[in-house]
């Protein structure tokens, strides 16, 4: 949270007037608040003047479940973690797993590896900038046409790995099974068809006047907040850095492909910043996928890992540039099958920590909008 | 000159193509009505599917995509289903199912002695999540995944318990229904077979050229 | 004289009843067809499987209304808790009387109690009570977000009224009387009023106003505020609640039907000379154009925020609207003169005033917010 004091005053003196500051909880059931989330807010008519958020309604003990469970077994748990990048949480845990056995990944299941993550990428940011419109007040149109490419991806999940959210699908050494038959072709045609929709999207939203003038200006994040609080993600990039695991990491074969990262150009960002920003990363998304789909070799897929899953005494980190900033996990292994600690770094609550400098001194209904901003999912926040 | 308010009428423009598209292309445009991946031309196709008619549920063939998933079942190589079973009772997909949905009990002969098959395997579906992990960790090939969905039931207190024999399902209903899946386990299954097989030759072959030597031996000591 | 008024009156007040359902249903069509999916479709002949399009749903989501229980929060006030509604419904059913619709079953004797002298004044001076029921319904809530949702929704409605009567004002102007009908036979043979630029700025800005008065989208900040008050109607269920519902609907039946009558040229169109009562038809014809439009209005837009909200009604429309008054006033002079190439000179001048006034207004309300470009990194 962050350090900067509140104005702490309970009576406003105005002109003789003395009016008391209203509380309100935009309470768990909301239909605003992206999950169980709830905010306390003191106002003073309109404007915000204090923020409190309270969450750990969905907390399902995630760290503790899988200090009992196999490694492989907590493999499902982890699409549940964010429910909108099932394939992203999977592929950061089976990192930090496979660094703690020496396997390696043949090329094809890296290659689906990427093109699953670059899916993932344009599922959770058209979902995001559908949500974003719709707490705006546009009664749920951007968010229809969103959910309908967001379903067409959704089916190619379902014929990759057999469910449509929770795809359980990466393994340590690999993937589970290779896609069918006709897949790639499919994959092509809906990423083919995703720039004229982009287009599309973007001409319904972009220059229209009510959006520009509600979220320029609002929930200004400069720079040297962000990095201090430890955002990572769209959120830090649209505050005027350009970091990006993809090209700070490598992980996987990111070194193979061209693309390029937006980032604003300036020191703060604002939400129309945030939110033009995961556009044109969807982007660059697509550019990825093209070259992912073009040079995809056949193969394996997946590499000599152990039967069952003994690792030595060790730690390891892994960390992808999930959909939302930085998600990690980090293992403490003990040379049973069990792990000893194991440890989510969520992007989601990190990026939470920022909410109320942001809200301050703004009108409670941009508080809204700066929440749908962040981009959060409560089940990574609370997990 | 910029028209005032033009980012308005842009956005305009596209949700009158969206409407005029609702009719004209509907491929595009109303994908909602799309049920072509139902593969039973029996079942009701168009819209106004539900509420279904008496007798309409439970249809057992509904699969989706070649990999997809529901919940498990038990597979047996035909005829009496108890006699051809392949599950034998070892706990492991009990031990490593994630949220710890089946109840495995093993099965005894009069004389206490355990015979390789489930006296009780029971699986929750309300439970269940359908993640495939008892599939992966099955020694023997005896679960795999069924993709019937339509289990729902009016019986709140043991309806969505699944017993051993409801769960018990023929190879060829896997054939079925997962085709290319099941042939490869099947293949699997065969080079398994055949490599265990050679495997017992070779060692009968060793075991006996080894009692060979040692008769050989004893006849040379006697002899001696 | 009583005959002769019911006549008068009851079908008029089924029509747009059957109107009203028939709108319901059309907006959720049309919607949903915006957005990519069918809209209601099952409700149609009752007990069969029948479903004619979904056209029973007004009369399903109507029985549903009546037989819901009659919730009043304790301690509220129930006189006004039953009198906000109807006093919501009152007005807006008492203004369509003086709509200049030629039904043909009316001769002149009865129709002439409705041709009032004043009728415009009288439109406006009725409408506002709409803003006393919304402030009622809120107070008798007894709820202090329902309050401040009712506040709220007055400033806006009170806010809106200035410029919707400032740009009918033009129109009473150039014709020279209050009366509906004169004004709608003032623009016979084609000759409507949305056709000269400071008619159809007039007429931009009646419009716009007229979304805010009745609380439509993109100002439906009273009714569909998803932040934290839910509307002054949070506290109304069942026959009460559709009554607000059907308020709503008939207030924007009779503003779009003033809109017509100011405007578009009232019952003006191609074939009257051979039947004369095509005038209804194509009266009602223009009120559903307008309603197509608000209806396409609420698919596309979001809301706006209440500060902006104020902002534009006072600082933009409310300028634009009065310099319009100035220009038209000038326009009629010119026209006087009866020369043609004065009345070319003075379209061109009052469409270059106006457009530079509403850029320019625009520019200082607005000047900072425009669309950005981004830098990228390799």
């Amino acid at each position: 949270m962050s350090t900067a004091a509140a104005p702490n005053y309970e009576l406003i003196q105005q002109d003789g007037l003395e009016t008391n500051l209203l509380e309100v909880s935009m309470g768990p059931h909301h239909p605003s608040t992206h999950g169980v989330f709830r905010m306390d807010v003191k106002l003073d008519g309109e404007t915000v003047v204090d923020l409190r958020p309270v969450f750990g309604y969905l907390h399902r003990n995630h760290e503790k479940l899988a200090e009992n469970m196999s490694y492989l077994s907590s493999m499902p748990f982890t699409d549940r973690l964010d429910y909108f990048n099932s394939m992203a949480n999977n592929w950061a845990y089976a990192l930090a797993a496979e660094k703690l056995i020496d396997v390696e990944v043949p090329e094809r299941a890296e290659y689906l590896r990427v093109i699953m993550a670059e899916l993932t990428r344009l599922v959770n940011h058209i979902s995001l900038v559908g949500f974003f419109i719709n707490d705006l007040g546009a009664l749920g149109t951007p968010l229809l046409y969103a959910f309908r490419e967001r379903e067409k991806i959704l089916d190619l999940f379902e014929q990759a790995s057999g469910a449509r959210m929770m795809c359980n699908y990466f393994r340590f050494g690999g993937l589970r099974n290779d896609v069918p038959e006709g897949w790639l072709d499919r994959a092509g045609e809906v990423v083919d068809r995703f720039p004229a929709f982009l287009d599309e999207y973007e001409q319904l939203l972009c220059e229209n006047e009510i959006i520009l003038s509600r979220t320029q200006g609002v929930g200004n994040l400069p720079r040297e907040l962000a990095i201090s609080a430890g955002v990572t993600g769209p959120m830090l990039r649209a505050s005027g850095m350009a970091y990006d695991l993809r090209k700070v990491d490598q992980y996987g074969i990111y070194d193979r492909f061209k693309f390029r990262v937006p980032y604003t150009d300036g020191d703060t960002g604002d939400c129309y910043d945030r939110f033009m920003i995961r556009m044109l990363e969807m982007r660059e998304s697509i550019e990825i996928l093209k070259q992912a789909l073009a040079g995809i070799p056949e193969g394996e897929i997946m590499g000599n890992a152990p039967r069952v899953f003994k690792p030595k005494p060790a730690e390891s980190y892994g960390r992808i540039e999930g959909p939302k900033g930085e998600l990690g996990f980090y293992l403490i292994a003990d040379g049973s099958p069990k792990p000893y600690r194991y440890r989510v770094r969520p992007p989601s609550l990190i990026n939470l920590t920022v909410l109320r400098d942001m809200c301050l001194g703004g009108k409670i209904a941009d508080a809204v909008i700066i929440l749908g901003s962040i981009d959060i999912v409560l089940g990574e926040v609370d997990r | 000159m910029t028209i005032l308010g033009g980012g308005i009428f842009k956005g305009m423009a596209v949700t009158l193509r969206n409407f005029v598209g609702s009719y004209i292309n509907k491929k595009e445009r109303l994908p909602t009505n799309d049920y072509s991946w139902r593969p039973d031309g029996d079942l009701p196709q168009g819209i106004g599917d539900y509420p279904k008619e008496e007798g309409e549920q439970l249809s057992d063939t509904t699969t989706v995509t070649e990999y997809s998933r529901n919940f498990p079942m038990l597979l047996h190589d035909g005829g009496e289903p108890m006699d051809t079973v392949r599950c034998v009772a070892c706990q492991i997909c009990e031990r490593e199912c994630p949220p710890q949905c089946i109840y495995i009990e093993k099965d005894y002969d009069e004389n206490g002695k355990y015979i390789k098959r489930p006296a009780v395997f029971d699986i929750d579906v309300s439970v269940c999540m359908s993640c495939q992990i008892c599939v992966e960790v099955c020694p023997f090939d005896a679960i795999v995944m069924n993709s019937q969905f339509e289990l729902s039931t009016p019986d709140r207190f043991g309806g969505l318990l699944v017993r051993r024999d409801d769960l018990l399902k023929s190879n060829d209903y896997y054939h079925q229904i997962h085709p290319e899946e099941a042939a490869a386990r099947d293949q699997k299954m065969a080079v398994e077979k055949a490599a265990k097989e050679a495997k017992k030759k070779a060692a009968a072959e060793k075991a006996r050229a080894a009692a060979e030597k040692k008769a050989v031996e004893a006849a040379k000591e006697e002899a001696k | 004289m009583s005959l002769e008024l019911l006549i008068a009156t009851v079908p008029l007040m089924l029509i747009f009843a059957t109107l009203f359902a028939f709108t319901t249903w059309l907006e959720r069509k049309a919607l949903a067809r915006i957005q990519n999916r069918i809209g209601p479709n099952k409700v149609g002949i009752p007990c069969t499987r029948i479903g004619l399009f979904g056209l029973g749903q007004p009369a399903a989501d109507g029985i549903k209304m009546i037989f819901k229980e009659n919730i009043v929060p304790r301690g509220a006030d129930r006189l006004f808790h039953l009198l906000a509604p109807i006093l919501a419904l009152i007005p807006s059913m008492l203004v369509l009387c003086f709509l200049p619709l030629d039904f043909p079953w009316l001769n002149e004797n009865s129709v002439k109690a409705f041709l009032l002298d004043g009728a415009v004044i009288f439109f406006f001076a009725i409408t506002g009570l709409n803003t006393l029921a919304v402030f009622m319904a809120g107070w008798a809530s007894r709820n202090k977000y329902s309050l401040l949702g009712g506040m709220r929704a007055v400033a806006q409605m009170v806010s809106y009224e200035i410029p919707l009567v400032l740009s009918a004002v033009i129109v009473v102007m150039m014709v020279g009387s209050l009366n509906a009908a004169e004004i709608a036979k003032a623009q016979t043979g084609g000759d409507w009023f949305v056709f000269s630029p400071w008619g159809f700025a007039a007429f931009v800005i009646f419009f716009i106003a007229a979304l805010a008065e009745t609380n439509r989208s993109p100002f439906d900040l009273p009714e569909a505020e998803s932040e934290i008050i839910a509307g002054y109607f949070t506290e109304y269920s069942g026959f009460k609640f559709a009554l607000f519902f059907l308020a709503e609907y008939i207030a924007m039946f009779a503003i779009s039907g003033l809109a017509v009558t100011l405007f578009l040229g009232g019952g003006d169109g191609p074939g009257l000379a051979v039947l004369p009562w095509l005038s209804v038809i194509w009266f009602l014809a223009k009120i559903f154009a307008l309603i197509a439009v608000m209806i396409w209005l609420r698919g596309t837009l979001p809301r706006l925020r209440v500060d902006q909200l104020m902002g534009f009604a006072w600082k933009f429309m409310l300028p634009l609207s009065i310099l319009n008054i100035f220009v038209a006033g000038f326009a009629w002079h010119a026209e006087q003169l009866d020369n043609t190439f004065i009345t070319v000179i003075t379209w061109v001048i009052s469409l270059a005033i106006l457009y530079s006034a509403a850029s320019g207004l625009n520019q200082l309300n607005r000047g900072k917010v425009r669309p950005r470009e981004y830098k990228y990194a390799e």
